[in-house]
């Protein structure tokens, strides 16, 4: 492989990942062109300098056609190789069929439409850690062999993820496209939809009483870097893509200065469905229980071996 | 809750002698970055765990041991123990046992039936001082870091066992000789006499209550003070005799898993015919 990238798209530039994502892009010489697709108009979106090698569309994913003019236009134009798609709903409380399209639909679609363009040969998805089931008698490191979570009860915001991560799994092999899965540990940043990002806003966290399962969770660069590692690399595959602090639940709370009050775990989904209710916050604590029980850590021997990428950058943690 | 690392080891250095404290220090284990290991071992609550365990260690079941050479100080290794007195306080006396005979300290990763991490308190305090679930995969990456793994190949039915059933070991499972052949590590066999008769179980109530799969009736409400004799055997290099691949032929696993059972049950009929009395 060639170090020079002709051109790289990104999709989900709205978000912090994507912006980061086309700004560390532009910051590498080796990469010719970054298209950057988002919702937001030209004039509202990527607070990013104006730069020859950055061109911004607006083009809404769930909209097949769209999205196939985008590529067969100005991706093709400019010679896109390499497909990075970041693009998903943040909310656990949105759900519905609209949701389903862009999460999933918009997925399979880029997909197919990526796997038949003459110059796109590499499709990366940042998946999630949230695919995975976390049971208190599954491994606490978790494999990317480690079982999905496929709970019937499972929320939409979880179920589509998992979808779409398998959708593009299932290609690998059969698709004349590199695909590469990153299934990324949660970011405690504001916009890119983290549970516990959430979580820790309330200046008081309830957690189960008598549990206090051990975490991973990664900084934006860190995340950041593993997405910019797999558009240089040549292997396909699913990759963990580990946070570089891993540490009970309890010390995540002190660490970003909030006050950790156990109760017991019957109490949690009420309290924390009122507290939603009330303050129209995004946290739901019935999808997260059995993290909030036991533990599960991302290993991330994978993508270290193969990827070359190390956490390396812990999260601003408020207290240190 | 446990008490935090700092509460853990304040307590820690105010209970234990200043030379053991010092040892203690040199403890190996993996930090994965905040003082803990993925696992959630910290350092501290060994060193808690310590004091914690000393008076049930000196005072209360006086426990005796021998044969601390046979445990490796350094690389993977699995301890395969004997497992009975209807509260399984013989794995928290073998990691006791244990910490204090090695040099530098290694602390022996319990590998605890699935229910264990359902406990409250008790899951999260004993993952604390090193325990893990008892997945495959998670005894699989300690091997792979070079740690000690102690495993009671009876499992529950071991700790279930009825009184008249005492030093018969139950059904022996083949998981930890499968392990230790797949990642190259010795099995150093273990048997503990006086656990066997610290609680006689005459039966159980079949209710699961707060993650325990039964309810033990026994004689006594709590253990007894009873004698504990720990005996570490010469390690059975089933990593040397076998091929790793063999981890994969049930036939070779038996066997290897009956070489095993056999030992322990040699350590135990030694200790039996060398004790003077259960609570002697």
């Amino acid at each position: 492989m060639s170090a020079f990238i002709k051109g790289v798209l990104v999709t989900g530039t709205d978000a912090p990942v994507g912006e980061l994502l086309v700004r560390a892009l532009l910051a590498d010489p080796d990469i010719g062109h970054v298209l950057a697709i988002g919702q937001r108009r030209p004039e509202e979106a990527l607070p990013i300098a104006h730069s020859a090698r950055l061109t911004y569309l607006q083009v809404d994913l769930v909209r097949e056609r769209q999205v196939h003019d985008l590529l067969f236009g100005p991706a093709r134009d400019l010679g896109v190789e390499v497909v990075v798609h970041t693009a998903m709903s943040r909310s656990a409380m949105v759900e519905g069929g609209g949701v389903h399209a862009l999460n999933v639909e918009a997925t399979r679609a880029l997909l197919q439409l990526c796997e038949r363009h003459p110059t796109i040969r590499r499709f990366v998805l940042k998946s999630y850690a949230e695919v995975y089931a976390v049971q208190h008698d599954l491994p606490v490191l978790i494999a990317e062999d480690h079982p999905l979570n496929l709970h019937p009860n499972a929320p939409q915001y979880v179920r589509d993820r998992v979808e779409a991560d398998l959708h593009a799994c299932v290609r690998m092999g059969l698709s004349p496209l590199q695909i590469v899965v990153l299934r990324c540990a949660e970011s405690l940043a504001p916009g890119t939809g983290s549970q516990l990002f959430d979580y820790l806003e309330s200046p008081v966290c309830l957690r189960p009483a008598g549990f206090d399962p051990m975490i991973n969770v990664a900084s934006l660069r860190d995340i950041v870097r593993a997405l910019q590692a797999s558009v240089r690399a040549s292997e396909q595959g699913v990759y963990n893509v580990p946070g570089f602090d891993t540490l009970p639940l309890s010390l995540a709370i002190h660490k970003w200065g909030r006050l950790g009050v156990a109760l017991p775990s019957s109490w949690l989904t009420p309290l924390y469905r009122w507290r939603r209710k009330l303050r129209g916050h995004d946290f739901r604590y019935g999808m997260n229980r059995r993290r909030f029980h036991f533990s599960g850590v991302l290993d991330g021997r994978r993508a270290r071996q193969v990827l070359g990428y190390a956490p390396n950058v812990p999260v601003d943690w408020p207290i240190a | 809750m446990p008490p935090t690392p700092s509460i853990a080891s304040i307590l820690a250095s105010a209970m234990l002698p200043d030379a053991e404290k010092k040892r203690l220090e040199r403890l190996l284990y993996a930090d994965a970055g905040h003082g803990y290991d993925a696992f959630g071992l910290h350092p501290d609550y060994v060193a808690f765990g310590a004091v914690l365990t000393a008076w049930l260690y000196d005072k209360y079941f006086r426990v005796k041991s021998k044969g601390h050479e046979n445990i490796p100080a350094s690389g993977a290794a699995v301890l395969a123990s004997n497992h009975s007195g209807a509260v399984p306080i013989d794995g928290m006396m073998i990691w006791a046992d244990v910490l204090r005979h090695t040099e530098p300290p290694r602390v022996a990763r319990a590998v605890a039936d699935h229910f264990v991490p359902m406990i409250p308190l008790i899951g999260t305090l004993f993952a604390r001082g090193g325990m893990v679930g008892g997945s495959r995969g998670n005894a699989r990456t300690l091997l792979e870091s070079g740690e000690l793994l102690m495993i009671f190949p009876e499992g529950v039915p071991g700790v279930a066992k009825h009184f008249r059933d005492r030093y018969k070991l139950q059904d022996w499972r083949v998981g930890h000789v499968e392990l230790a052949i797949r990642h190259g590590a010795p099995v150093v066999p273990v048997g503990i006499v006086g656990a066997e008769e610290q609680m006689p179980q005459i039966g159980r109530i079949p209710i699961k209550v707060a993650g325990l799969p039964f309810i033990p009736i026994t004689l006594t409400p709590f253990p007894m003070p009873v004698r504990y004799h720990i005996r570490y055997g010469k390690p059975i290099p089933v990593h040397l005799d076998y091929r790793p691949e063999q981890a994969d032929d049930p036939s070779a696993v038996r066997e290897a898993a009956a070489r095993v059972k056999a030992a322990v049950q040699a350590l135990l009929e030694e200790g039996l015919a060398e004790r003077t009395g259960i609570f002697a």
